[in-house]
């Protein structure tokens, strides 16, 4: 691999790893809020019993993603020092504030997972409000950050040199309301779906009984709830686009020429070379209307920019419908899942095939999840600050990146396994009796205990 | 100039307190990996306790200084980062290691094989990142790190495998054991664990001796391997210098009389006059000989919303960090809900 390709990979794989310990990260803090006080309001075990125990797979959860959050705060340097040089001025702040989220969010847990027998029930509680607030800020922050590089302000260019810097601006760019929105959306939707697919498949097993019938409900809640606006949101991001970034939503689409009334198209594969989608499912004026709201509007293609500033259209086309596809997927499973609990008068379906539906939901929210980071961020090359700097310019110059790449997609491989591992064993430790204080007597005193080796 | 050294204070602030607090998580993962005999056992229970609550929050420092230097000094840390890639790289790997092994630790219930294979894991990486980290830190004092013309002009092994970087490495590495065998003497008193107590005492003392030792041989070392921060130091940190090794002896001293807490505030202190003395001898450097405080500060305006950050950042960060240790580490911590 070149040096620019050992990077871009080891830059994607370490988001793309880190995202899915972030979304859950932001997700699970505020199931956990709701779930203990229902809990705790209506001294109801089977929830107090759930909140135990996602409890404990959050810790988990959180200690990876806070390691390969770290990872990922180094490589802005190791790997992209001259993009570091040139923006840490204008856009350093929404990294800086974000580590104060971050700060809050590891002390509140901290005191959320060691002090259940140290905090009166309410103080526990309320403890877990600073967790998810700080976790929805800090995915906020972040995002302005990438928001920025799609849409840079807040800097002038004169002469090669940076000048008229406005921190605050450029954290406010255009792009940010959108991206951010979607993104926090997202780490509800990705949560929802994931806990309720795991409570579908303990169902199909051939557990019964409230405590899964419990944690499937409290998941296709939030997932149901924050689908739609999701994709409400998405359909914003895509017409902002338009003017903001042509060639994203050209290759996202799959338009190569310019056209009048262009058709929405559906899958399908993108010959760059001859600007042909073969197999795709095509609704005539679709993109026009959807973009434009006009059957008849002009949307750019790719031939009006000059070839260097292509991104790979073969992959964004598809990482795109690939999230659509996935979004209208939730969407039909949520809707027809709480259609059958009302019409069954509250009965929790257990229809198996509707079971399957739901657990598909969980694998697909993190593709969609991934899928969508593809569009953002293969959608915005080859720069890497739109207009401003190309990512080729901004690689490092140091050796070894192929070595680099390998050492910590191995270490990512060691990490996937052995957690996937952990949760499994947690997911069969037998459950407590469901009883207010045989609950609340299945102590975290072994997170208490913790350490030693015996 | 002063909006710049305020910045570069606030920094500097965030360097010591992870020295001081993340410092002494790695300092418990070597005390766990040189745990031996009957009280092994209890050894590494205790340090697992004493981490749990807090170790994610002290790592946030880290963050903190990494994302600080980007926004404040932007120019440093694409330098460093080119420059240390390897030892930074390597330290990266540790500290992942280090976190998740702890966690999966702790979290791995009933499967000893499991537990012990990464209680192994996070022992071994709480000993290598300080030792790493600790030789990146000599590599920027040395002056070996050459800026020409914009690029970094430094092989991938220069800096930071000297004798003077591995005497400091050493010094991390020690001082860390230090910090933690202090705080585990009352982390140990408050189980009423005397046995602990006491073994935790000789320790600290034993590994702050160490630590005198190698940072009297870095001193010694460095006319000859960082001239500029000897010279630096000649000039201006001597007082600073002389008030760590008072401040050390006190620390040394209240350990031989047991004062334990008043031992954690010194030794505390002492790390921060280390690292001030460090500091004010490499001024008006930030890498020698080329990257200066001032050719690598970022604009007014940016130092400027930083600050404003960093002050509303710390009106809720100064509670909750006070509310965390009070609960688990005050002096009269909140007690099991049981015991009341
Ligand atoms: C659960 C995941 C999920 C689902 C169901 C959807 N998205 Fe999405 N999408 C994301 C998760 C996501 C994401 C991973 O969170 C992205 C990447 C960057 C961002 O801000 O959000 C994203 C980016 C993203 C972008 C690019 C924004 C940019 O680069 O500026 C567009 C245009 C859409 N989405 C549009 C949609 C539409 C029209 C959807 C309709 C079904 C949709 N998304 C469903
Ligand atoms: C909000 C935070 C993010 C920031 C600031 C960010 C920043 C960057 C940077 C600096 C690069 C390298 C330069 C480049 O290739 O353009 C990059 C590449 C990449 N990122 Fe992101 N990213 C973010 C989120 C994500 C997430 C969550 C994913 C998850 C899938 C992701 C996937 C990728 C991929 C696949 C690449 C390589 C793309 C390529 O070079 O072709 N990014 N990102
Ligand atoms: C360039 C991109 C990114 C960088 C540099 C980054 C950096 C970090 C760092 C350093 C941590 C560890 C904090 C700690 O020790 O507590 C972390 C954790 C976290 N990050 Fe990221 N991150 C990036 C992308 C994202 C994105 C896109 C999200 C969006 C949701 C996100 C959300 C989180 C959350 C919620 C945590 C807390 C850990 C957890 O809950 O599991 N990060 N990140």
């Amino acid at each position: 691999m070149t040096d620019l390709l050992a990077a871009r990979a080891q830059m994607g794989t370490s988001l793309a790893f880190h995202i899915i310990f972030s979304v859950l990260g932001v997700g699970l803090p505020l199931l956990l809020c709701v779930a203990e006080g229902f809990a705790l309001r209506n001294k109801d075990a089977v929830l107090m019993a759930l909140t135990r125990r996602w409890t404990k797979a959050f810790a988990v959860l959180f200690a990876i993603g806070a390691v390969s959050g770290t990872v990922i705060s180094f490589e802005l340097g190791l790997l992209w020092p001259t993009y570091t040089k040139y923006s840490g001025a204008i856009i350093g702040i929404p990294f800086a504030l974000e580590g104060f989220a971050f700060f809050l969010e590891a002390i509140f847990l901290g005191l959320y997972l060691y002090g259940w027998n140290r905090l009166t029930p309410r103080v526990h509680w309320l403890c877990s409000f600073p967790v998810w607030i700080s976790g929805a800020a800090s995915a906020w922050f972040i995002v302005s950050a990438n928001s920025w590089m799609n849409t840079p302000t807040g800097f002038e260019i004169h002469n090669g040199q940076v000048t008229n810097i406005n921190p605050f601006q450029a954290m406010l760019n255009p792009s940010t309301p959108y991206e951010t929105t979607h993104m926090i959306l997202a780490c509800y939707v990705v949560t929802g779906f994931a806990v309720a697919a795991v409570y579908a498949v303990a169902m199909l097993r051939g557990k019964r009984g409230e405590y899964y019938r419990r944690g499937l409900l409290l998941g296709m809640a939030m997932g149901a709830i924050a689908i739609p606006l999701q994709i409400f949101s998405g359909d914003l991001n895509a017409r902002f686009l338009v003017d903001a970034q042509p060639a994203k939503l050209a290759a996202m689409e799959g338009v190569i020429h310019t056209e009048r009334g262009a058709p929405l198209r559906i899958g399908g594969l993108v010959d760059p070379t001859t600007g042909e989608v073969k197999y795709a499912l095509e609704i005539p004026n679709g993109l026009s209307i959807l973009a434009k709201g006009d059957p008849n509007a002009t949307i750019k293609g790719l031939d009006s920019m000059p070839r260097d500033d292509w991104p790979n259209v073969a992959l964004v086309h598809p990482s795109f419908d690939g999230m659509v596809g996935s979004g209208f997927y939730m969407l039909f499973i949520g809707l027809v899942f709480w259609v059958v609990y009302f019409w069954r008068k509250r009965v929790v379906p257990e229809n198996r095939v509707l079971l399957w539906g739901v657990v598909l939901t969980g694998p697909l929210s993190f593709l969609a999840l991934e899928l969508g980071w593809m569009v953002t961020e293969l959608g915005r090359q080859p720069w890497v600050i739109y207009n401003f700097l190309r990512t080729k310019d901004a690689v490092t110059t140091a050796p070894g990146l192929n070595y680099s790449f390998l050492g910590f997609s191995a270490l990512y491989v060691v990490l996937a396994v052995t957690l996937i591992i952990l949760l499994l064993r947690l997911a069969r430790e037998p459950l407590p009796k469901m009883e207010w204080s045989e609950v609340n007597q299945e102590q975290m005193s072994e997170a208490e205990e913790k350490g030693g080796e015996k | 100039m002063i909006l710049t050294y305020t910045v570069l204070g606030v920094l500097w602030l965030a360097l010591i307190a992870y020295a001081a607090l993340g410092g002494a998580d790695f300092g418990g993962g070597i005390w766990d990996l040189l745990a031996t005999g009957p009280l092994a056992e209890r050894q590494r229970r205790l340090v697992g306790q004493a981490l749990g609550p807090v170790w994610e929050t002290n790592h946030v420092w880290l963050i903190f200084l990494i994302v600080g230097l980007f926004v404040a000094f932007p120019l440093a840390f694409s330098v460093l980062s080119t420059a240390l890639f390897l030892p930074f790289t390597l330290a990266l790997i540790g500290i992942v290691l280090r976190g998740s092994a702890f966690t999966f630790r702790a979290y791995a219930a009933q499967a000893v094989g499991t537990r012990k294979v990464w209680g192994r894991v996070f022992s071994s990486a709480s000993t290598i990142t300080p030792f790493l980290l600790g030789t990146c830190a000599a590599a920027v004092a040395s002056g070996e790190i050459h800026v020409v013309g914009g690029s970094v002009q430094t092989l991938i092994w220069t800096g930071w495998t000297t004798p003077f970087a591995l005497t400091i490495g050493a010094v991390a590495l020690a001082l860390c054991a230090t910090l933690a065998a202090i705080y585990l003497t009352i982390e140990a008193r408050a189980i009423n664990d005397t046995e602990l107590t006491e073994a935790f005492r000789l320790r600290a003392i034993v590994a702050g001796a160490i630590t005198a030792v190698l940072g009297a041989l870095g001193i010694l070392l460095s006319p000859f391997e960082a001239p500029l921060l000897w010279n630096g130091m000649l000039a201006h940190a001597i007082p600073v210098v002389i008030l760590t090794m008072l401040v050390g002896l006190g620390a040394a001293a209240s350990l031989l009389r047991r004062r334990y807490r008043l031992a954690r505030v010194l030794v505390v202190i002492e790390t921060g006059c280390f690292f001030a003395a460090w500091g004010v001898s490499q001024l008006p450097y930030l890498i020698p000989p080329h990257v200066t405080v001032e050719n690598s500060v970022s604009p007014a305006i940016t130092l400027e919303e930083f600050l404003i950050c960093v002050a509303a950042g710390m009106i809720l960060l100064l509670p909750s960090l006070w509310f965390l240790f009070h609960v688990f580490k005050g002096r009269n911590p909140v007690p099991l809900i049981e015991e009341k």
